[in-house]
């Protein structure tokens, strides 16, 4: 059983994840998601993704707006406003930090990258 | 788009049961755009919502995981505590089901029963013969179907029903709410109607094992109460005890006043002698005895009987006033011996 596996990663960054991935571009639920599993993120979960989006509009990070569909559903769309641009810069560099010490923690070992 | 609204509705009421224990305001917020979103994923790709999502109580749980939500709960409706004890059985029949599993030599309990569905489809056709037999023979059947008293064809019938039952258990996931649910209720009658044929087979060996007895079907004396012996003399004979042929007392009635020998009852019921309640007796019992303690008892009356008969008893009577003869108005040859 691995210690590590990639669903807990996902747990502690997938805020910052859905921050990134809507600084490109506002988008909705099933495309955030879609647009998560095309970086590479491929375990995440629909629900997973859906609370993190409920729980960052809630937190005041993204605002939402619908847009009409002439075939299908009518879709939420979210966008980052102030707060979630800044929370992502934080968060961005603070994940960099922490990234660079593992990197570095790992090279001490030998181990490749 | 192959995803109904009904089944966006369905699953979206069972994520919100599952997060039932969440505080209203909370969960709402969770699941207010549950629907539009589970709209764009169904317009999306092909497939139900279970199949693309899971079960509705693991988005559920993912959900509430990704929301950070809390699990505390104040003032909630009865809606809600509805709900979350809808929930909480859920969970412990989750618990129940792995609890269980490992008794069975699986990891869940469903595991074996999932198992079993083929065979459940094969008692379901049999089951659905049968009903058709009672329905169509009117009553009586034994265990094989027959179609209008036809055994052929009943046999006929067990087959098709039995394929059709497979046929309808392997298409039953994909079947949409409402079959689903038919099936389901008509699963239920075919039950109910299973345990009312066991019943009524038992109801019939009973009768094999225990029909002829006739003290249990009717027992002649079952109502008796109490016994109270007369003498020829037609005095109540008390403290009196009855044995069969075989020196067993008989044991009839039962004692229901105290016994004035034994007025706190702490002795054995058994040995009570009859009658237990000699205020009770039928017949009055003979007024308190002129005294004639010099009359010697049963079995010699004597020819003088100092009553009267003789007016009654006819001609004949005079010279032979028998026993009988001196039931009725001989008071005064009671000799209270048995007091």
């Amino acid at each position: 059983m691995p210690i590590v596996d990639t669903t807990q990663l996902l747990k502690g960054v997938l805020d910052l994840a859905v921050l990134a991935v809507l600084r490109e571009e506002d988008g909705y639920g099933y495309d955030i998601l879609r647009r998560l599993r095309e970086a590479g993120l491929e375990e995440v979960g629909d629900a997973s993704v859906y609370g993190t989006l409920r729980r960052l509009f809630a937190a005041g990070l993204l605002t939402t707006y619908v847009v009409p569909s002439e075939s299908g559903p009518h879709r939420k769309y979210y966008s980052l406003n102030a707060a979630g641009r800044d929370q992502l810069t934080r968060s961005g560099k603070l994940w960099r930090s922490f990234a660079t010490t593992m990197d570095t923690l790992l090279d001490d070992r030998g181990m490749a990258a | 788009m192959t995803v109904t609204e009904q089944e966006i509705a369905n699953y979206v009421g069972r994520v919100r049961a599952a997060l039932a224990d969440l505080p209203a305001e909370v969960r709402d917020e969770l699941t207010e755009d549950l629907p539009e979103h589970l709209a764009e994923v169904a317009a999306e790709a092909d497939g139900t919502l279970v199949e693309r999502l899971g079960e509705p109580e693991a988005y559920a749980a993912e959900l509430r995981a990704a929301a950070g939500a809390p699990a505390t709960a104040a003032g909630r409706n009865l809606d809600q505590r509805v709900a979350a004890a809808v929930g909480r059985a859920r969970r412990q029949a989750r618990q129940l089901d792995t609890q269980l599993g490992p008794l069975l030599g699986y990891a869940r309990a469903s595991e074996f029963l999932r198992l079993l569905r083929p065979a459940w489809w094969v008692v379901r056709g049999y089951l659905a013969a049968m009903l058709v037999t009672v329905i169509t023979t009117g009553g009586g059947f034994g265990l094989l179907p027959r179609f209008g008293g036809e055994l052929v064809g009943g046999l006929v019938m067990l087959v098709a029903l039995v394929l059709a039952s497979i046929w309808l258990g392997h298409r039953s996931t994909r079947l949409r709410r409402w079959p689903r649910w038919a099936t389901h209720a008509a699963s239920v009658v075919l039950v109910v109607f299973a345990l009312a044929g066991l019943a009524n087979a038992e109801d019939r060996a009973g009768y094999q094992d225990y029909g002829y007895d006739p003290i249990s079907v009717q027992n002649p004396y079952e109502r008796v109460r109490d016994v109270f012996v007369y003498d020829s003399e037609g005095r109540l004979v008390e403290d009196a005890r009855l044995f069969d042929q075989n020196g067993a007392p008989i044991r009839l009635g039962y004692p229901d006043c105290p016994d004035p020998r034994d007025p706190n009852g702490t002795g054995n019921p058994l040995l009570r002698t009859y009658p237990y309640c000699p205020d009770q007796a039928p017949f009055a019992p003979r007024a308190p005895a002129a005294p004639a303690p010099t009359v010697p008892p049963l079995g010699t009356p004597t020819p003088e009987p100092t009553g009267t008969p003789e007016p009654t008893g006819g001609p004949t009577a005079t010279g032979t006033p028998g026993p009988g003869a001196a039931v009725a108005p001989n008071p005064t040859a009671t000799p209270s011996a048995t007091r």
